[in-house]
């Protein structure tokens, strides 16, 4: 079957939220909100959870630390020098290289976390888009079965939103 | 902050990516001749060699690490403002902290050139990189040569990715603002963000892991450039309390330079209303704290070269005052101590004239306390008959100029092509006004 996606846009976070509490309490269910700010407000109306990409970066950072102390250790006895009576796997200075490579591969998982878990770059979203809503709008978009998008319009109508765009997809 | 729509917030940015007028690009040309000259003048260093520079014995580090050293503070206080006063929910820094995490990372670009620069047979650079050859020899991991390595080039990759990563939901609204080419280039450096609830609850948790990483990252790269000097044995460099005198005094010309950048910054762009006098004061207030630490830490390296008793120590410290860079020691002195100390007047830091000259002052005093330190320390070290003077060469001011030309030819192209004030964080920091209203 076809669905209809018809996406309401707001100017105003509040009616924003009202809409999102009646639309969970209706019959269309909710695909996206979109929103200029990351709005704590509309997160907490959604039920948002907490992101997972803390485990990327973790992730990142630990493998970040052992690479760079393994790499200082194996390469340094590969030509056993001493340097100024220090041994040759000298743990503070190694220590210091396995810390900048925590940080670098900790914020290379962290973006690549960020860009899997936001599936981006994407562009096929612009499709389904309105420049308005990076601007000072809100948008909800919600899913309707042929023939109700006028009941999902109205229903937008009422709850206070400015524009009604309807998408097949 | 006087209230601001979002709308008005958009405005104003936005309004600044429309096409410039000839001053600006006659601007751009005149950065663009200095960067020649500095390029050409390095140029016949490459050809010459390395002898053309001022550096001899005894002091082998002249200003091509003076300008490293001075570059690399620039930068900290870019991240100190996008990354440490993030996680304390310092609201001022919002319409500062774009502006200022650029200026990190063009300053990071700049301090870059240098040690290449340094090198004289630059093209011998990848000897400093870890890679596999036949001849079995990596770099020594034990030198902090090599964790300068590290460290700059983890610092250049993060906050260039912190920088890029902020930039996103504001090139999505200038490519939603933009038409023609402007807008395919946009619509691909936005990756097709729509501010999705979905995407803002990664990005909100990505950006904190941002500032959560950046903040020590920062505090160890210039930590790790101090200890250059003071794994030496060089009386004058080598001392335990230079990591944090470094990274107070790499603050300290960050913070002035920020001033700097932003005072014709908001009176060309109309940001006046974003950029307020309060933002200001802000940073100048922090001008006096990292004033006062950068204060103490000259008190204190007089106070343990006098309470050793170590005659070198102390010879080294006599010099440093009333010797050959007596004029250099205390401009150091006077603007990086006694200059900011002005600022306690609220009359002068609310006063954009005062704040602006004090600001280039600043910048001044610590170019000149890397120059006391870096050229001072081996100009009067151990042995008496190896004393000698440094002064620079007409060729490395040539490649001075071109590099302060460099990085405010970035900054100039940056803010006619981005958004210079993060439009996203001016509109939480209303959000959250409105909300604490409520």
């Amino acid at each position: 079957m076809i669905r209809r996606h018809v996406m309401g846009i707001f100017n105003d976070e509040d009616r924003t939220i009202d809409a999102i509490k009646a639309l969970k309490e209706s019959a269309f269910p909710i695909k996206k909100v979109h929103s200029p700010i990351p709005s704590h407000k509309l997160m907490d109306a959604m039920g948002v959870r907490k992101s997972l990409l803390g485990y990327f970066t973790l992730m990142g950072g630990i493998a970040g630390f052992f690479i760079g102390f393994f790499l200082a250790m194996y390469t340094s006895v590969q030509w056993n020098l001493i340097v100024s009576g220090k041994p040759i796997v000298a743990l503070v200075p190694f220590f210091i290289v396995g810390f900048e490579c925590t940080i670098l591969f900790g914020v290379l998982g962290n973006v690549i976390g960020l860009l899997t878990l936001s599936r981006l770059p994407r562009y096929k979203n612009l499709q389904q888009y309105d420049e308005r809503l990076s601007g000072n709008h809100f948008g909800i978009v919600a899913e309707c079965e042929e023939g109700q998008q006028e009941n999902l319009t109205r229903f937008f109508e009422e709850k206070g939103a400015e524009t009604k765009r309807v998408y097949i997809y | 902050m006087s209230r601001l729509s979002y709308a008005e917030i958009d405005r104003t940015v936005l309004d600044t990516l429309t096409p410039p007028r000839r001053a600006y690009w006659l601007t751009v040309a005149v950065l663009f001749c200095g960067i020649l000259i500095g390029a050409t003048c390095w140029g016949y260093q490459i050809l010459v060699g390395i002898g053309v520079g001022g550096q001899n014995h005894p002091v082998a580090w002249g200003t091509y690490l003076i300008n490293f050293v001075f570059w690399v503070g620039i930068a900290h206080s870019g991240t100190l403002i996008s990354a440490i006063l993030y996680l304390f929910r310092a609201g001022w820094r919002n319409p500062i902290a774009r502006a200022a995490e650029t200026m990190t990372v063009f300053a990071v670009c700049t301090a870059g050139l240098f040690p290449l620069i340094h090198l004289g047979r630059v093209w011998l650079v990848y000897y400093m990189l870890p890679y596999p050859n036949q001849r079995n020899l990596w770099p020594n991991f034990q030198s902090p040569l090599v964790f300068d390595l590290i460290a700059i080039s983890t610092y250049l990759t993060v906050s260039s990715l912190f920088w890029y990563t902020g930039l996103i939901p504001d090139i999505a609204r200038a490519r939603d603002n933009a038409t023609g080419t402007r807008k395919k280039i946009y619509k691909i450096l936005s990756l097709g963000w729509t501010g999705e609830l979905e995407q803002w609850r990664h990005y909100s948790r990505g950006y904190l892991f941002f500032a959560a990483l950046a903040t020590p990252l920062v505090i160890s790269v210039h930590s790790v450039v101090s200890w250059d000097f003071a794994l030496s044995v060089v009386p004058g460099w080598h001392s335990t309390i230079f990591a944090p005198y470094f990274v107070a005094g790499a603050i300290h010309s960050g913070l002035a330079m920020v001033i700097t950048l932003m005072i014709p910054l908001r009176a060309i762009f109309n940001y006046k209303r974003i950029i307020t006098d309060d933002v200001l004061e802000n940073v100048a207030k922090t001008i006096i704290f990292t004033g006062l630490i950068v204060g103490f830490a000259y008190a204190t390296e007089y106070f343990i070269a006098w309470y050793s008793h170590n005659p070198v120590e102390i010879e080294s410290f006599r010099w440093r005052a009333l010797g050959d860079y007596t004029v250099e020691f205390w401009i150091m002195v006077i603007c990086n101590t006694l200059i900011p100390l002005l600022f306690f007047i609220k009359k002068i830091r609310r006063s954009v004239p005062w704040l602006f000259g004090i600001s280039i002052l600043v910048n001044v005093g610590m170019w000149f306390e890397r120059f006391v330190i870096i050229a001072g320390g081996p100009a009067h070290g151990f042995i008496p008959h190896s004393w000698g003077l440094y002064s620079p060469s007409m060729v490395e001011f040539g490649i001075m100029l071109g590099t302060f030309s460099l990085f405010f030819f970035l900054f100039f192209l940056f803010v006619k092509h981005l958004p210079s004030v993060s439009m996203t964080e001016m509109k939480e920091l209303v959000h959250e006004g409105e909300n604490s209203h409520d």
